[in-house]
């Protein structure tokens, strides 16, 4: 059933990430100032979108990891599998930002504090893939990874809020604005953006539905595989000790 | 080897990449935290607020002095002067404006009646004239379809 659903988003995904490239290239108009430039609202501001609530998902999962009462490893493996999603989307973040902004602003790339704190989030969850690879138990792994998923959260405010609280050459936000409206975004540019929201997030659950059921099966395999190995070395034990 | 010896006779190495590889995750938490420390210095250092608006810059102008800083105001539709070394024009914020004088080639969005961001000093500590050697434009987050039939409404806005 839950691979049933799983294929049904895959699928919801591809159809509306198709639709929003059809109507993002051949059906909206172009801004009047940004001109074919603001085709990249279509990409950029829904790709941060999945990486906020990538690193949202990957902090409630550690905290429902490190509180006794709820502690299952299917939240270790759901913060690692979002993890993984919003590093990459943060990625593309970042490249399709300096793309966009190149022919807009007139360069590549500010140290003002939006950009600043977005590249701060993509070190900081970077840091928690390179975490999960140290020493330690299975359980010691999980704990200490949750506790380097909550610090990190804390940027993730603070790159969404920096436009507001600080002067930035970034833009403010298009959609996830203090009344949440896309009143600056007219028309049929609106709807698109809006679709592309959907699109991204449908992706996103599809990519860390598939990467947890892996985890998963990693897991269980893992333990069955030195239950084998034991069983194996015993019976070579034996079979020596009734040649003998 | 005796019948009874569970030995294996080629004992397993299982140590044997394992100082390389907690040497590589040493090194990779190394990289990432000074990739930390970096752009917290670099955020710090920067100040967070990235330029002074031209009201801000009027009002610490004895304070500023000829000292660089980034400046932001809209520029005043039809001010703007092509010159031998780039483009002349005036920013304003509400009733203030200080007239700038850029070298090098603005950005490609650059034009009347958009804010943007200036890079430079006052000319002088009393001078009203900002010598500026870079544009950004700072758009808005305001999407407005390009089309013919677009009208302005009397209070100024478009439709």
């Amino acid at each position: 059933m839950k691979r049933h659903r799983l294929t049904i988003t895959g699928w919801a995904a591809a159809v509306t990430l198709i639709a929003t490239a059809i109507l993002g290239i051949l059906v909206t108009p172009q801004d009047v100032t940004q001109k074919e430039y603001s085709r990249f609202l279509y990409l950029h501001p829904p790709m941060a979108w999945v990486a906020y609530l990538a690193f949202g998902v990957a902090a409630l999962s550690s905290v429902l990891y490190l509180w006794p009462r709820t502690r299952r490893e299917a939240f270790d493996h759901l913060a690692l599998a979002s993890v993984e999603a919003g590093v990459l989307f943060t990625g593309l973040v970042l490249v399709t930002g300096s793309m966009w902004a190149e022919p807009v602003w007139g360069t590549y790339w500010v140290w003002d504090a939006r950009l600043t704190a977005t590249a701060l989030m993509f070190v900081l969850f970077l840091g928690y893939l390179a975490f999960r690879r140290t020493g330690g138990t299975k359980q010691n792994i999980a704990r200490r990874s949750a506790i380097v998923a909550l610090v990190s959260f804390i940027d993730v405010p603070i790159v969404h809020f920096s436009v507001l609280w600080w002067n930035t050459l970034h833009q403010g936000p298009s959609v996830l604005t203090p009344g949440l409206s896309a009143q600056g975004v007219h028309g049929s540019m609106a709807w698109t953006m809006l679709l592309s929201f959907v699109a991204f997030t449908l992706l996103f659950c599809w990519m860390v539905g598939r990467r947890t059921a892996l985890e998963r099966l990693r897991a269980s395999a893992g333990g069955s595989e030195l239950q084998e190995a034991i069983a194996a070395r015993r019976a070579e034990g034996t079979s020596v000790e009734v040649g003998a | 080897m005796t019948a009874t010896d569970l030995t294996p006779s080629t004992p397993p190495a299982p140590t044997r990449g394992a100082a390389p590889h907690r040497r590589r995750n040493l090194a990779a938490m190394v990289v990432i935290a000074g990739a930390v420390v970096f752009l917290l210095v670099k955020g710090i250092s920067g100040s967070l607020n990235f330029y002074e608006t031209v009201n801000e810059a009027l009002k610490q102008q004895a304070s500023l002095g000829t000292s660089t800083f980034r400046l932001e105001g809209v520029v005043k539709p039809g001010s703007i002067v092509a010159t031998a070394t780039g483009a002349s024009f005036t920013l304003v914020q509400g009733n203030n404006h200080i007239d700038v004088v850029n070298t090098g080639t603005p950005p490609q969005l650059f034009q009347g009646n958009i804010p943007v961001v200036v890079s430079g000093h006052f000319a002088s500590k009393q001078s009203s004239t900002f010598v500026s050697s870079q544009i950004l434009v700072k758009h808005s987050s305001t999407y407005i379809a390009d089309h013919p039939d677009r009208v302005k409404a009397q209070n100024g806005t478009v439709r």
